[in-house]
C-alpha cells in the first residue's frame, strides 16, 4: 500500500480529488455528496480539508490524528 | 497521456515525493485509491507511531489484565502520548482530543500509562500477589476509579490544595497505593509538597519515581503489628 501525503497539497487539488471520490468541499471541510459535512466516524467531529486523510475501506474519510487512526486499524487491521 | 502512462508516472512520484496533481493525474491516483493501491495521509510518521504501539510489548502485557477495550484503548493512546513526548505540538492536539472524547477520567487513565506509572504499579501489586486475578481486580478497580488512587497535579495547583486533596482522597478511602503525579510546572509543586505530604500520610512508605520533567510519588500503605 501505498501512502501519498496531502500535506503540501494545494486546496483545489485536494478539492479536485474529493470530487473524484464522489465528496465534496465547501473550502474548509470535507462534504458528502448533500452538502452535510463528513464527520469523523470514531471522534464524531467534523473533517476539515487541510486534516484530512483519506482511507481504505469504502473511502473513509477522517482526522488526522492519533485516535481515529488508531480505531481505524483496529477495525481496519491491513487497511494502511 | 495514457492512462497506464499516468499511473506509472504516479507511481514514481510517489517515491520520490513528487506528485503530479494535474487533473489526469488526480483521476489516475482516484482509481488507485478505489482498487485499494494507496491511501491518502498527512503525515507517515503519524502511521508509524500508531502502527508502533499497536505490537508495542508493553500493549501486549497490558491486553492480558484490562478486558475493557475502551479502558485498554486509553492505554494505548498513554503509550502513544509518551511517543509524542519530544513533539509538544503533536502531543497537545492528541491531549485534547483525548480530553474531548473521553473526558478528565479517559485522560487520567492515558496520561497514568504514558508517565509510567501503571507499569509501576503492577509491580508493586506483584510485591504482593496473591493470584492472577486478584492482580486483574485490582488493576481495573484503579483505571476504573483511578480519582480515587492518584492526584494529577496540574501547573495552576496550589500546595495548599494539594495536600488538602491528598488528605481528603487517602482519608475517604484508604487506598493500599496512592500515587501523586506532576509533570513540568506540576512537578515542580509535587516537590514542595512531599515533605508535607509524607509526614501526613504515616501509614504510608514513599517511593519516588522521579524525572527532569516529572515527579510522582507512590505512597504504600504500611501495615504495622
Amino acid at each position: 500500500m501505498e501512502l501519498i501525503s496531502l500535506k503540501n497539497i494545494s486546496k483545489e487539488s485536494k478539492i479536485l480529488l474529493l470530487r473524484e471520490l464522489g465528496y465534496d468541499s465547501d473550502g474548509e471541510f470535507v462534504l458528502n455528496i448533500d452538502k452535510t459535512q463528513v464527520i469523523d466516524k470514531y471522534l464524531e467531529i467534523p473533517v476539515r480539508i487541510e486534516n484530512m486523510v483519506i482511507l481504505p475501506g469504502s473511502t473513509i474519510i477522517l482526522d488526522d490524528n492519533e485516535i481515529s487512526l488508531s480505531k481505524y486499524l483496529e477495525e481496519f487491521p491491513d487497511g494502511i | 497521456m495514457e492512462y497506464d502512462d499516468i499511473v506509472e508516472k504516479t507511481a514514481t512520484g510517489v517515491t520520490k515525493g513528487l506528485l503530479d496533481w494535474s487533473l489526469s493525474s488526480i483521476k489516475a491516483l482516484a482509481q488507485k485509491f478505489r482498487d485499494k493501491e494507496l491511501a491518502f495521509i498527512q503525515d507517515e510518521e503519524t502511521i508509524k507511531v500508531v502502527k508502533e504501539q499497536l505490537n508495542s510489548g508493553e500493549l501486549n502485557f497490558y491486553k492480558i489484565y484490562i478486558p475493557d477495550e475502551k479502558i485498554l484503548f486509553l492505554a494505548k493512546i498513554g503509550l502513544t502520548l509518551r511517543r509524542l513526548e519530544n513533539n509538544s505540538e503533536r502531543r497537545k492536539n492528541l491531549r485534547d482530543k483525548v480530553h474531548q472524547k473521553y473526558e478528565v477520567r479517559g485522560l487520567h487513565i492515558s496520561q497514568f500509562v504514558e508517565n509510567g506509572l501503571l507499569n509501576r504499579y503492577i509491580g508493586i501489586l506483584i510485591e504482593n500477589l496473591i493470584s492472577i486475578q486478584d492482580l486483574k481486580d485490582k488493576i481495573m478497580k484503579l483505571l476504573n476509579e483511578i480519582e480515587k488512587y492518584v492526584l494529577f497535579v496540574k501547573a495552576q495547583d496550589v500546595e495548599r490544595s494539594v495536600i488538602d486533596q491528598v488528605r481528603i482522597k487517602v482519608f475517604a478511602n484508604s487506598p493500599s497505593i496512592f500515587v501523586v503525579s506532576g509533570i513540568s510546572a506540576g512537578a515542580e509543586i509535587v516537590k514542595k509538597c512531599e515533605s508535607k505530604i509524607t509526614l501526613l500520610l504515616t501509614n504510608y512508605e514513599l517511593e519516588k519515581i522521579s524525572s527532569e520533567r516529572k515527579e510522582n510519588l507512590f505512597y504504600k500503605r504500611v501495615f504495622r503489628d
